[in-house]
């Protein structure tokens, strides 16, 4: 078919060109449609809602009562006036007890955190993957657990751990946080466990290793992100916890942070310290944000990498 | 180095009373390069697992050598394995992939670094040594999870279509490097794939499968020439070999009108009258319509050095594209789509097979 083809210079001049601004979208994928509409509005009202809430507990944490209730969405002012913009901080500060509280939930969520992954990791690969009898009824089994609302078991559960002797104690909190915690982290990874390969394992069985071996030299650093995700998302709900705190721990040197934003709830609204209550409030809910917006891409991967293929 | 021995090796999957292998018999020389090929679903793959240990062995049994290895576990069978996707550990570097099994076996680092380096070497993957497995061409992969079979000196490689993932061109150069890579290490190897040009250019013998069951095993060139029965005369060589389907009368079918003569053994091994006459695309002799079978040609596909013409017919054909004679030109004919051909098979170019039994007739 030589002949037809046109003659061309031996080397090919590519052609001066402008690329677009943007690469033009798929046709069809970006037309007008009511629902999209729906939605944009939705979401942008959902995100303007929370980005409000926020704006409030922060500013208020600065401004004194009386700027509150009389100028609730205005910038503070008088703090700042007076030489003192941190003066709620200080006062949650002293007055909760926080500085202790501080220690007693750093520890407690991140031993129990850490504790949860190291008993579902295994728990999750054995369910998923070494093809054990039962072991799909076992899976639907501890997923039952996620069912039950533990606010439900809390009076069975307080009587078992009275009788015990682990009430108001940081043990017993500690063994409740995991308990209740393995059945979701073991659901969330057995799907990172499933995604994987099979021949990786085939392939670690020809080369000698032994299933224990398999299990932490292959598989689990392969599911490296289901954990850290098993491990955030734990840490996120077990910091904020605040029911079982309450029922459970009744001793200031026992206190969780939720525990003692609790006790000082009461004392600084009998005071009308608002200020310094919302001050209490920012200060036990921004670390979880902070580590939430540092961490958000890692856990939103984790999430749907476990979900799809 | 060893011989591996099929015996009577049998594997059912559960709620399949067909067995997917049905006592397979088969014995594999050492240093030999045997090539497992069948259509998708014919045991092939589940052969080689059971070899490798992937896989129960339900009857029969396998052994290595003189070991029987029917129920040891894969570790201690000595034999290393190349995966389809080659299942590299994405975690680890090429290095750490590759001396995996050294390291597990317990063999001091400077030596394990050394039979690295060495195996890295052999196959060009020096550079990439510090690399991760995502990192890496598909081909530098596939080269990486033979790296992991040959630093094992294994006395058998198992290798499960190892090429299917990689693009034509480098297929057909990945496919002598194996080859000439397994001559010069001497290793038994037993090879699976779909692929027939693979099995043909491959391998020392090759092992045809069907349903579970051993077809034939025979060298590439015995297989093309002498196919023991119908599914292999069809199933290797491409395009496929013509089969058409005949009434003995005496001592000759017709087909298309004209005799194919049988010997007298053909005919006295014949179970009933009808026979299946098979003619390659490239056993076909062009002449006049007068001369030969009459058929007309439906498509041109011209390759250059050869051309293969797929002509319809009113003789009956057996398989899929019944009524089709595909015969090969020479390349650049001057065929063309609706000229019509007479096709008579040349001396010798003819496989006589019993329709009833499918077995090909004494030659």
């Amino acid at each position: 078919m030589s002949s037809t083809v046109e003659s061309k210079p031996a080397v090919a001049v590519r052609p001066v060109r402008t690329p677009p601004r943007k690469p033009k979208p798929a046709p069809g994928s970006r037309g007008f449609s009511p629902l999209r509409l729906l939605g944009m509005i939705f979401v942008w009202l959902f995100t303007a809602v929370n980005v409000l809430v926020l704006y409030w507990l922060v500013s208020a944490s600065f401004k004194t009562p009386i700027e509150i209730f009389s100028k609730p969405f205005a910038l503070p002012l008088q703090w700042f006036e007076r030489g003192d913009p941190f003066r709620n901080f200080a006062y949650a500060w002293n007055n909760a007890g926080f500085g202790h509280a501080f220690v007693v939930t750093v520890v407690l969520v991140a031993v129990s955190s850490v504790v949860i992954v190291l008993v579902s990791a295994p728990a999750a690969y054995a369910l998923s993957r070494l093809g054990v009898r039962g072991s799909n009824g076992l899976t639907n089994f501890v997923a039952i657990g996620m069912g039950i609302p533990f606010q439900t078991v809390v009076i069975p559960l307080f009587i078992g751990m009275g009788k015990l002797g682990l009430t108001n104690n940081l043990f017993g909190m500690f063994l409740i946080y995991v308990a209740l915690s393995i059945p979701f982290t073991v659901f969330l990874l057995t799907g990172f466990f499933k995604s994987l390969p099979d021949e990786l394992e085939e392939a670690a069985a020809i080369d000698g290793a032994s299933p224990f071996r398999t299990f932490f030299a292959i598989m689990l650093p392969l599911t490296r992100g289901g954990l850290i995700t098993a491990l955030i998302l734990n840490a996120i709900g077990l910091w904020n916890e605040t029911l079982l705190a309450i029922v459970f721990l009744n001793e200031n040197a026992n206190f969780t942070l939720a525990r003692a934003l609790f006790s000082f709830y009461g004392a600084a609204s009998y005071q009308s310290e608002y200020g310094g209550l919302i001050a209490g409030v920012a200060i036990v809910v921004l670390p979880m944000l902070v580590l939430y917006v540092l961490l958000a891409r890692r856990i939103i991967t984790g999430l749907t990498l476990g979900a799809g293929k | 180095m060893a011989t591996v021995t099929f015996d009577g090796t049998t594997r059912y999957y559960a709620g399949n009373p067909v067995p997917a292998v049905d006592g397979l018999d088969l014995e594999v020389a050492d240093g030999e390069f045997l090539v497992l090929v069948g259509p998708s679903g014919c045991g092939k793959s589940t052969t080689l697992r059971m070899l490798a240990g992937l896989e129960g062995i339900d009857d029969g049994a396998i052994r290595i050598g003189d070991r029987d290895v029917t129920n040891l576990p894969p570790k201690d069978r000595d034999i290393a394995m190349v995966f389809q996707n080659y299942a590299l550990y994405p975690h680890m570097t090429v290095a750490d992939n590759i001396g995996f099994h050294l390291k597990i076996a317990k063999m001091p680092k400077a030596e394990r670094l050394e039979r690295v380096r060495e195996a890295a070497e052999l196959l060009d993957l020096t550079p990439y040594l510090d690399r991760k497995p995502a990192k890496l061409s598909g081909g530098q992969r596939q080269r990486v999870a033979m790296g992991r079979a040959i630093v094992r000196r294994p006395q058998v490689f198992c290798m499960d279509e190892p090429l299917s993932n990689l693009d034509a061109k480098l297929r057909v150069q990945t496919r002598t490097q194996i080859a000439s890579l397994q001559r010069r290490l001497g290793v038994t190897t037993i090879y699976v794939t779909h692929d027939q040009v693979e099995a043909m250019t491959m391998g020392d013998r090759v092992a045809v499968l069907k349903d579970g069951l051993l077809q034939q095993c025979d060298t590439p060139i015995g297989l093309f020439g002498k196919p023991a029965n119908l599914f292999v005369a069809g199933f290797i060589g491409s395009p496929a070999m013509n089969l058409i389907p005949a009434t003995v009368e005496g001592d000759s079918a017709r087909v298309g009108g004209r005799p194919v003569q049988l010997t007298r053994d053909q005919v006295s091994a014949l179970t009933s009258p009808s026979v299946v006459v098979g003619v390659r695309p490239e056993g076909w002799r062009i002449l006049s319509p007068a001369e030969g079978i009459e058929a007309t040609v439906e498509v041109v596909e011209e390759l250059g050095s050869d051309q293969y013409l797929y002509c319809s017919s009113p003789v009956e054909q057996i398989g899929a594209d019944a009524n089709q004679f595909t015969v090969r030109a020479p390349g650049m004919s001057p065929w063309q789509r609706g000229d019509k051909l007479g096709l008579a098979p040349e001396t010798g170019a003819v496989h006589l097979f019993d329709a009833e039994t499918g077995a090909r007739l004494p030659d």
